[in-house]
C-alpha cells in the first residue's frame, strides 16, 4: 500500500514536526488570548455584557424582571421599589428569548431566591426560528463558570461543547465590546446608563397606530415550550411569586397569537397569573407613550409599571 | 453540508484518512462514494437528476466520438443539449417562463388558460454541473477532446464533491487526465490545500458573514436609510459577494488539493480590475471563460462578416446568458445587459483610452481606472441583488435624495467588517503587485509563515461569524 511515496523519511519527520509546532502555536495563542478576554469580560463594570454578568453572579434584588427588550425598557424600578417596597433588578436583554431567561434564572437560583419575578412574554415567542438558537451565543462566556446552564448552551448545536474547547470562541465577536466595557467612558454613553438594569428610552412615537399583520399559524418550538414550563416550575420550587406579563405595543391586534394563547394556557395550568396588555386600549390611544411600535418610552414605562403593580397588588394585596 | 460547518470538516477529515489508507487503485471509486454521500446529504432525491445527466452525457459523448457522419454527430450533440438544457430550464426557468408568457398573452388580450406553476426547488449545483457537461460534449463534438471511456472517471468528473455545489465549472481537458494519475499523500498538497481552506474560512466567516449582518439591517428598511448608508452598503455588498464566493472557491480548491486534485482558479483579484473586460477575466473565471468559449467565440465567428457588430452582438448574447445563469429573474437579465453595454463602450473607446493613458502618469491612470471599474461593479450589483426593479430603483433614488448620517447599529460589527475587508484587500494587493513586504503568508521563513497562519486562525475565532448563513452562490 503506497501512501507516502513522495516522502522520504526526513521529509515526513520535518512535516510532522512543523505540523505539531503549528498546533502548539495555535494552542498557546488561543489559550492566552482566551484567558485575557475572559478576565476582561468579567471585570467590565458597565454595558450590556456586564448587566448579564451582574444578573447571574451578583444581584440580590428581591424582585427580578426577565424578558427581551420589552422587559428591559418597560419596567421602571422606582415605581416597583416604592409601591411594593422591594429592591428590583431588571435582567432583561434585547433580542433574547426563553433560553436566555431560563439560563439567567438558573444562575440566580443557585445563589438565592427572589420574592417576585416577572417574565415579560412576547408575541411569536414560541415560534420555531433558528435565530433563537444563535442568540444563545450571549451565554457562551458563562459555560465554564455556570455549569448549570451548559445544557441550554448545548442546544445551540451538538458540536458546541467541542467548539468551546477553544478559549477564544466564547468571546467571539465581542472583543471591542469587552474593551469598551472596561473603559470609564462607557459609563457616560447614552443608552448605557441603566437604572438597576432598566434602560429608559426618551424618544416619542409620532406615527399612527399600526394594524397587525396576523401570522395565524406557525410551527411551535417544543424546546421553547419546555423551557417556559421549566421557568415556571423552577420559580414554584424556589417559592418565587412569578407573574407572566405581555407588554403593550402600538399595534392593533385582530387575532390572538398562538404563542400567547399557549403561554396563557400553561400559566393557568400552574396557577401562575398571566396579564396581557398587548391590546390595552389605554396604550393604543396614546402614541406619545411609545418610542416605537414595540417599545414604550420612559413616560409610558412609568404608567405601564404602575398598571403592572396594580395587578400584583390585586393578586397579593 | 455547508463548507464552513463542523460537519463538513468531520466529513473531510474522515474522507481524507480513508482515502489515503485505501490502495491507490480504489481511491477514485471512494471519491465517487463520498461525493454521492455529500450530495445526498443535501437532499437525497437530487442524486437521480445528476445520475440521469451523467448517464445520458457519458453515452452521448461516446456516440458522438464513434460517429463518422457529421450530421449524426450533430444530432447527438443536439440531443445532449436538449437533455441538459431541458433539465436546467425545467428546474430553474419553468415558472419564470410561464409567468412571462402569460404576462405577454395578457398584453395582447389573448385568452389565458390557468398557468402551470411548479413548486419545485432548484437542485443545488445544477447550473454548475450542467454547464460543465455541455462543455464536455461540445469539446468532443469539436474534436478538441476525446470522449471518456471510463464511466467511473466521467462520473467523478461530474460528481467530485469540492466543485459540485458552487463550481468552479471545470473543463474536461483539465480534470479528466488527473483521474488517470495515481494519487499519493503529498505534504505540499496538504500544506497548500490547508492554507487555501484557512483563507476561504477567513473570507467567508470574517468578511462576508460579518458584512451580511450590516446588509440585512440596512436592506430591511432601504426607504428609511440615508444616501450615505446606501452607498456604504452597496460598496460593502461588492466585498461581501466577492468574499463569499471566492471564500467558497478557496475552500473548494483547498479541499481538492488535499485529495491531490488541481481545480481551475475562479478569481484573480477582481476588485483590482482596471476595466470591465479586465474584471470579467478575473471574476468567476470558470463561467466567463466557459461563455467565452462556447457562446461568444462561436457567435462572433459566425457573424464575422458583420464587422464590429458581430462582437457587440456576441457580447449582448453572452452577458445575457451570464446574467440569466444566475437565476430566472429580470434583474439578472438587466445585470447582464449592463455588463454588455459597458463592454461595448470599452470596445468603442479603446483607442481614445489608450491615448489618454499615455498623457497621464501610469499610477494615476491605473488608480482612477480601478476606482471607476469598482464603482461600476458596485452599481451593477445593486441591480443584481434586487429581487424587483423597484427595489433597485429605491436604493438608487435613496442614494441621491436621502441626506443623513451613516447608519451603524454596532461599532464592533463595523470595525470587524472594515478590518476584514482591509485584510482581504492587502492579500489581493500583495498577490497582484507582488509586494514582498506584505507577504508574511508566503515568507520563506517557515516559523514566520506558521505564525502568520496561526494568527489568521485566531482572528477567525475572534471575529468570524459562526452562526452565518449559506453561501450566496448556492442559490444559483
Amino acid at each position: 500500500m503506497k501512501i507516502f511515496n513522495k516522502l522520504k523519511r526526513k521529509g515526513l519527520s520535518q512535516f510532522t514536526l512543523r505540523f505539531f509546532v503549528f498546533l502548539a502555536i495555535i494552542f498557546v495563542l488561543d489559550f492566552s488570548i482566551g484567558r485575557i478576554l475572559k478576565s476582561f469580560y468579567f471585570t467590565q463594570d458597565s454595558g450590556l455584557l456586564f448587566r448579564t454578568t451582574f444578573a447571574m453572579d451578583s444581584t440580590t434584588a428581591q424582585m427580578l424582571i426577565f424578558g427581551s427588550s420589552t422587559a428591559n425598557h418597560h419596567y421602571e424600578p422606582h415605581s416597583f421599589e416604592n409601591r411594593l417596597n422591594v429592591s428590583l433588578y431588571n435582567a432583561g436583554r434585547d433580542g433574547n428569548n426563553i433560553f436566555y431567561h431560563f439560563a439567567v434564572l438558573q444562575g440566580i437560583l443557585i445563589r438565592y431566591s427572589p420574592k417576585i419575578a416577572i417574565l415579560d412574554f412576547n408575541k411569536l415567542e414560541f415560534a420555531k426560528n433558528p435565530d433563537s438558537y444563535d442568540r444563545i451565543t450571549s451565554l457562551l462566556p458563562y459555560y465554564e463558570t455556570n455549569p448549570k446552564i451548559r445544557s441550554i448552551i448545548e442546544l445551540k448545536s451538538p458540536y458546541e461543547k467541542y467548539k468551546l474547547l477553544s478559549k477564544i470562541y466564547p468571546f467571539n465577536s465581542i472583543l471591542f465590546t469587552v474593551a469598551v466595557g472596561n473603559l470609564d467612558v462607557n459609563k457616560d454613553r447614552k443608552n448605557n446608563n441603566d437604572i438597576d438594569g432598566y434602560i429608559p428610552i426618551s424618544k416619542v412615537w409620532k406615527n399612527p397606530l399600526s394594524l397587525d399583520t396576523p401570522v395565524l399559524k406557525y410551527e411551535i418550538d417544543s424546546n421553547k415550550v419546555k423551557y417556559f414550563r421549566s421557568f415556571i416550575t423552577e420559580c414554584i420550587k424556589s417559592d418565587v411569586n412569578l407573574f407572566i406579563v405581555v407588554s403593550p405595543r402600538f399595534i392593533k391586534y385582530t387575532t390572538e397569537d398562538i404563542s400567547i394563547a399557549l403561554a396563557h394556557e400553561i400559566s393557568d395550568e400552574f396557577n401562575i397569573p398571566f396579564y396581557d396588555f398587548s391590546n390595552d386600549p389605554y396604550f393604543l390611544n396614546h402614541p406619545e407613550l411609545f418610542a416605537d411600535i414595540s417599545h414604550l418610552n420612559q413616560n409610558g414605562a412609568k404608567i405601564y409599571s404602575n398598571k403592572v403593580i396594580d395587578k400584583i397588588l390585586d393578586y397579593h394585596p | 453540508m455547508v463548507f464552513t460547518s463542523v460537519v463538513y470538516f468531520l466529513f473531510l477529515i474522515c474522507s481524507l484518512v480513508v482515502y489515503y489508507l485505501l490502495p491507490a487503485r480504489f481511491r477514485n471509486y471512494f471519491l465517487i462514494a463520498v461525493s454521492i454521500f455529500f450530495y445526498m446529504y443535501v437532499k437525497a432525491a437530487y442524486i437521480f437528476i445528476i445520475a440521469f445527466i451523467i448517464i445520458a452525457n457519458y453515452f452521448l459523448g461516446n456516440l458522438i466520438e464513434s460517429s463518422h457522419s457529421k450530421k449524426i454527430r450533430f444530432r447527438y450533440l443536439f440531443l445532449s443539449l436538449i437533455i441538459n438544457l431541458g433539465v436546467l430550464v425545467f428546474f430553474k426557468y419553468w415558472n419564470f417562463a410561464v409567468q412571462n408568457l402569460f404576462d405577454l398573452l395578457g398584453i395582447f388580450h389573448i385568452y389565458k388558460p390557468i398557468p402551470v406553476f411548479l413548486e419545485i426547488a432548484l437542485p443545488i449545483g445544477l447550473s454548475y454541473y450542467i454547464f460543465q457537461t455541455i462543455g464536455y460534449i461540445t469539446d468532443i463534438y469539436r474534436g478538441s477532446i476525446k470522449a471518456e471511456n471510463n464511466f467511473f472517471h466521467f462520473t467523478l468528473f461530474t460528481l467530485f464533491f469540492p466543485k459540485l455545489l458552487v463550481g468552479p465549472i471545470e473543463r474536461a481537458n483539465r480534470f479528466l487526465p488527473q483521474l488517470s494519475k495515481p494519487k499519493y499523500f503529498d505534504t505540499e498538497n496538504f500544506i497548500e490545500g490547508s492554507k487555501r481552506i484557512v483563507w476561504g474560512l477567513f473570507k467567508k466567516l470574517v468578511v462576508a458573514d460579518r458584512i451580511a449582518i450590516y446588509q440585512n439591517a440596512v436592506m430591511a428598511s432601504t426607504n428609511e436609510q440615508s444616501g450615505s448608508t446606501l452607498v456604504f452598503a452597496s460598496i460593502l455588498y461588492t466585498f461581501q459577494v466577492y468574499a463569499d464566493f471566492s471564500g467558497y472557491t478557496d475552500i473548494a480548491l483547498g479541499t481538492a488539493r488535499l485529495f491531490g486534485f488541481d481545480l481551475m482558479e475562479n478569481f484573480k483579484q477582481p476588485l483590482l480590475a482596471k476595466n470591465v473586460s479586465d474584471f470579467w477575466r478575473r471574476w468567476h473565471i470558470s463561467l466567463s471563460s466557459w461563455v467565452n468559449d462556447y457562446v461568444f467565440n462561436p457567435i462572433a465567428l459566425k457573424y464575422r462578416n458583420w464587422g464590429i457588430w458581430s462582437v457587440f452582438y456576441a457580447l449582448l448574447i453572452s452577458f445575457v446568458i451570464i446574467g440569466v445563469w444566475h437565476g430566472a429573474s429580470w434583474n439578472y437579465v438587466a445585470f447582464g445587459l449592463l455588463q454588455a453595454i459597458a463592454l461595448i463602450y470599452e470596445t468603442i473607446t479603446k483607442k481614445q483610452r489608450k491615448k489618454l493613458a499615455k498623457k497621464i502618469p501610469v499610477f494615476l491612470y491605473n488608480s482612477i481606472s480601478i476606482i471607476l471599474t469598482f464603482s461600476f461593479i458596485c452599481f451593477s450589483l445593486i441591480i443584481f441583488r434586487s429581487e424587483k426593479f423597484s427595489d433597485a430603483e429605491n436604493i438608487i433614488k435613496g442614494i441621491f435624495s436621502n441626506p443623513g448620517t451613516l447608519f451603524f447599529d454596532n461599532p464592533s460589527t463595523l470595525l470587524f467588517m472594515l478590518l476584514g475587508c482591509v485584510g482581504m484587500m492587502i492579500y489581493d494587493i500583495q498577490k497582484e503587485f507582488k509586494l514582498p513586504q506584505l507577504s508574511f503568508f508566503t515568507s520563506k521563513n517557515w516559523v514566520l509563515q506558521q505564525v502568520a497562519y496561526a494568527v489568521l486562525i485566531i482572528y477567525i475565532l475572534l471575529a468570524g461569524v459562526f452562526d452565518g448563513g449559506q453561501f450566496i452562490y448556492f442559490s444559483f
